[in-house]
């Protein structure tokens, strides 16, 4: 996959150049391409001056960095404890059985990856489902099928 | 304009009061993650609209305020109309002509938006009559959902920066030192260490550069009061570092914030801009010698990282792995300078010690626990939501008073307490006091301030099950004990909830316990064990039952259930179609059956069925 | 100078030195599996724990990772204790859990009497205990061609983005240090092959052995100033030359005395 390298250029514009701008750096790359392509990480190597290693045990450590392409719609179960006991597994296997794939998986038509996140802060309305951003409070298992159409 | 005096912030705070008081009422919305996910925005939007199009008289879109989070977040969208202190719940943008009208232009009341106590059925109509903030006491909480979430001259005229204003020109550091230790305030974080003795502690350590850190990285799940404050009360945090900052010498903050807090990133980026544009960051703060600034780090999904020598790892760009601290931080922190590191709620605690003194705050609460806590009250539990109360009050003030008792009236089980560090009590410890000791004295631990309520219906031992997972995805792997023993801790309760657990080995996860808890590096792997080794002191019977009849006696753990549909179906065929896996066959108005073969516990066909005729055991 | 008592011993010390240090300084068998002198502790296999305490603790004591813990006057040291035995038995059962085929684990594991692990054994373990002294020495070495990926029980040591490591200069420090040789090389034909990466040999120019990869002669030529010839030259060569100058030496003094 190819993408505009270019991009990169305006994200490491906005930090200075060493290591403690890493993570900063690696999360405006995942924002940009939805997660984080080889060349990528070889150039905030090479720009931040911190070693391919250290890029890489940094991409791999952190839950909010993936080295893999996402689908076009990304759906985050959230599994906190509020969602835990409000029933939030069963959402989860239930998405998981629709679509097929396990959580941290895409499908092959790349149009969906589910995730779980550990809490998303808004267990007042749990069980949450967030699909790219958008939150859905009180998820019935029931609605689930709805959600992968919509 | 610039802030570059005391006298500048008191002429904001008169101007801005005029400006206010030109128009009779306020409108209200809440804008915090959750009413936000109910279409906050778009009320915002519609009420300026409507306003500015009509172009009604004594009114103009600054009457519209945009909020913090009121922590009543399954009541959402919240719209408040004040001074009348009417409490709109569940608003929808059809709703708002009918507001304007009534309750804006007049002082009507609209019935069907008020909120309806799940107790007896009555309205109420005042938001400060409702029992779930009736009972609170608001210091950390006490501009969410009162002021705009992110507007610098709101926050001085509620007194903001006043403390800051005072600490600088009539306070010495170890003044300031001094009336924070006097006032008894401990760390929000979970630890609970007095705030007071880790300032001076790191002042004491001769060193040319400090830091002041922040810490929101709130990792434990069902917890959000972090969050609520840093999208609602940005200002409050900032004034909170920088007292700190003046007090123990450092002129560079952090504030640490988890990714999966956009808002907050957004709100506290705004201000910080707008106190380096007026001169409150900066150098030579209100005409004093201070100078002190803030960046923002934000997490990037690490439980580990609310560990003090990880998070500093992280805010320097590293992997986040702890450190052992036979050296502490404040001697020995970022970038191995002296450090003081306390979250978001101790923070927002100091301006208002400062401006009511030491005294007034150490009267609240307890002896040795003083002052307030936010807990976010979640799980099984009518009312949920943020609050905030007296250090000593009782778990049942809290569940019954406050939170309105179970849901759907079904019996109390358990409470648990400090997220995946803590523990779950049971019944009988309901009227235990709330305070960092006598939490940690029954194996449980006050944490950041998750309070996850549990009915008849929730597993016990799934709850532990769940922990363990989660603390061995959110392990840093650096240590054995942490690495190793939690993830045969969670092996031996997946086995147990499976029916496949024998009595030995809940001896022997008693014992691998101990020496997880004694040898791990960090407080991940030392208070690991906690969620298993309370549950297994006050709920053993159920583990047992697991163990010995091969039942789960809460109806979840799938290997141990079957879903049966009794002969009170209408057949409706609701689940039929509920049901993903065709799982369930039948003709309409005949009773259903499910193949057992093909389903697969996934719970859906309950959730749908409104005659209660599907029995899980 | 400060003094600590060490299994009812007292000893002497600098103050702050680690505790470690003391303990091998007295020739006290305390095992680990992470440590290693030339490079920073890191308290990861957590063998090393003694239990300390001070009269003035009350009774209370501590257990503590002695190659971090800085020794401090009146300190008082049980390498032996009950619960540190127990400790230490129960890691090593966690370890033989995980790496069922590791000789070195085995046999320390049996030192401590665990000659079976009670735990659940990890179908697919391998022999890297995840001590981290490859990634540390790597490091120090200044070449960071390694390091840990990912995290919690999935971690593992790896060159970035699985593919061969453009930092890695083949100077095998880190497979030479591997407490449980778990770190692969291949050597033959004049070459060297090592986390899937090709290096071309420096051969001796008087016997043909082979001495160490170009790629780190190079550096080491350039970074230490040890003159790149001196690598084109065998340890045997070497020595041979060495003893040649000798003699000439030995040779030459007896003519000037006689």
């Amino acid at each position: 996959m190819k993408h505009d390298m270019t991009k990169l250029d305006s994200i490491f514009d906005k930090y200075p150049k060493s290591q403690e701008s890493l993570i900063a750096v690696l999360q405006d790359i995942q924002k940009e391409f939805q997660y984080l392509p080889c060349e990528a990480l070889e150039k905030a190597s090479e720009i931040l001056d911190v070693p391919l290693s250290k890029v890489f045990s940094v991409s791999t450590f952190y839950n909010a960095f993936s080295l893999t392409p996402k689908g076009d719609k990304v759906i985050r179960i959230c599994v906190g404890t509020a969602c835990h006991i409000r029933g939030a597994k069963l959402l989860q296997d239930q998405f998981e059985s629709l679509l097929k794939i396990k959580a941290g998986e895409t499908t092959k038509d790349m149009k969906f990856t589910i995730e779980v996140v550990s809490c998303v802060g808004a267990c007042a309305m749990a069980p949450v489902v967030a699909v790219n951003d958008k939150y859905h409070g009180s998820v019935k298992v029931s609605k689930v099928k709805k959600m992968i159409k919509a | 304009m610039q802030i570059d005096s005391p006298k500048k912030l008191k002429d904001i705070q008169k101007s801005f009061t005029e400006k206010s008081s030109k128009y009779p009422k306020k409108i209200l919305i809440c804008c915090g993650t959750g009413c936000l996910a109910n279409g906050a925005m778009k009320l915002v939007d519609t009420f300026r609209d409507t306003i500015k199009t009509k172009k009604i008289k004594n009114m103009s879109v600054e009457m519209v305020k945009e909020t913090g989070c009121h922590g009543f977040c399954e009541q959402g969208p919240l719209v408040i109309i004040e001074p009348d202190g009417t409490f709109y719940t569940k608003v929808k943008a059809k709703d708002i002509d009918d507001i304007i009208e009534k309750s804006l232009k007049k002082d009507e009341i609209i019935e069907k938006l008020l909120f309806e106590n799940p107790v007896d059925g009555n309205k109420i109509e005042k938001y400060k009559n409702i029992s779930f903030f009736k009972h609170q006491e608001r210091i950390a909480l006490r501009n969410l959902g009162k002021i705009s979430a992110y507007d610098l001259d709101e926050y001085i005229s509620v007194e903001g920066y006043k403390a800051l204003a005072k600490v600088l020109t009539k306070m010495k550091p170890d003044e300031v030192i001094d009336e924070i230790t006097k006032s008894g305030l401990r760390g929000r974080g979970g630890g609970g260490f007095p705030a007071g003795r880790k300032w001076k502690s790191c002042k004491a350590i001769e060193s040319d550069v400090r830091y002041v850190i922040c810490n929101g990285d709130e990792g434990d799940p069902g917890a959000f009061m972090d969050r609520s404050i840093m999208e609602g009360d940005p200002h409050a945090v900032l004034e909170g570092m920088m007292i700190a900052a003046y007090a123990v010498g450092a002129s560079q903050g952090f504030i640490y914030v988890r990714e999966e807090y956009p808002l907050a990133v957004t709100h506290l980026e705004k201000a910080i801009s707008d106190c380096e544009k007026v001169g409150l960051l900066g150098d030579k703060i209100l005409g004093t010698d201070f100078s002190f600034s803030v960046k923002i780090a934000r997490g990037a999904g690490a439980f580990v990282c609310g560990e003090s020598s990880a998070l500093m790892k992280s805010v320097a760009g590293e992997v986040g792995e702890p450190r052992a601290k036979y050296v502490r931080s404040v001697e020995k922190g970022l970038y191995d300078k002296p450090t003081v590191l306390n979250n978001v709620e101790t923070y927002v605690n100091v301006p208002v010690i400062i401006n009511k003194g030491a005294d007034w705050y150490a009267k609240i609460g307890t002896k040795k626990s003083t002052g307030t806590k936010v807990f976010s009250l979640v799980g099984k539990v009518r009312n949920t939501g943020l609050i905030e109360v007296p250090m000593g009050i009782t778990l049942r003030e809290i569940i019954y008073d406050i939170g309105g008792g179970i849901l759907d009236n079904r019996p109390f089980k358990a409470v648990q307490t400090g997220g995946p560090s803590g523990g779950c009590l049971p019944e009988a410890m309901l009227d235990l006091p709330v305070d960092f000791d006598s939490l940690t004295e029954v194996g449980s631990m006050m944490g950041s301030g998750g309070m996850i309520v549990m009915d008849d219906k929730t597993c016990i031992v799934d709850v532990a099950k769940y922990f363990l997972s989660f603390l061995v995805e959110e392990s840093c792997g650096k240590c054995v004990p942490c690495r190793e023993g939690l993830w045969q801790l969670h092996k031996m309760l997946e086995k147990i909830c499976a029916g496949k657990g024998t009595m030995e080995d809940l001896d022997k996860m008693e014992k691998l316990s101990e020496n997880i808890i004694r040898g791990s590096l960090c407080g991940l792997g030392t208070s690991g064990p906690n969620p298993l080794l309370s549950t297994l002191k006050y709920f053993k019977d159920e583990y047992i039952a697991h163990i010995k009849d091969k039942t789960c006696p809460a109806g979840v753990c799938p290997e141990l259930i079957t879903y049966e549909i009794l002969d009170n179906c209408t057949g409706c065929m609701a689940c039929i179609s509920a049901c993903s896996f065709d799982a369930i066959s039948g003709k309409k108005k005949e009773i259903h059956t499910i193949d057992q073969d093909k389903c697969t516990k996934c719970g859906a066909c309950v959730t749908v069925c409104n005659y209660d005729s599907i029995l899980v055991s | 100078m400060i003094h600590i008592t060490i299994n009812g011993k007292v000893v002497e010390c600098k103050d702050g030195e680690m505790l470690l240090s003391v303990i091998r300084r007295e020739r006290i068998d305390v095992p680990t599996l992470c440590h290693h002198e030339a490079v920073e502790p890191s308290g990861a296999c957590r063998l090393c724990t003694v239990e300390v305490t001070k009269p003035e603790w009350d009774g209370w004591c501590d257990y503590v990772t002695s190659c971090l813990y800085p020794a401090k006057d009146g300190l008082i040291v049980n390498t032996h204790a009950p619960k540190v035995n127990e400790l230490r038995k129960s890691i090593l059962d966690m370890y033989l859990a995980r790496h069922p085929k590791s000789l070195k684990i085995k046999q320390l594991a049996a030192d401590y009497g665990v000659l079976a692990t009670s735990l659940e054994t990890v179908v697919d373990g391998n022999n890297c205990i995840l001590c981290t002294i490859c990634t540390r020495i790597c490091d120090h070495m200044g070449f960071s061609a390694i390091s840990t990926v990912g995290r919690g029980h999935g971690k593992e040591v790896a060159p970035p983005l699985d593919m061969a490591p453009a930092d890695c200069v083949g100077c095998l420090a880190c497979a030479k240090n591997c407490p449980t040789d778990y770190i692969e090389y291949e050597t033959g034909n004049g070459r060297l092959k090592i986390w899937n990466k090709e290096f071309e040999m420096v051969a001796c120019t008087v016997c043909g052995k082979t001495t160490v990869t170009k790629e780190f002669a190079e550096h080491l030529s350039q970074q230490r100033d040890i003159p790149f010839e001196y690598f084109e030259k065998c340890d045997e060569c070497h020595r041979k030359e060495l003893s040649a100058t000798m003699g000439k030496i030995a040779n030459w003094e007896r003519e000037v005395r006689s």
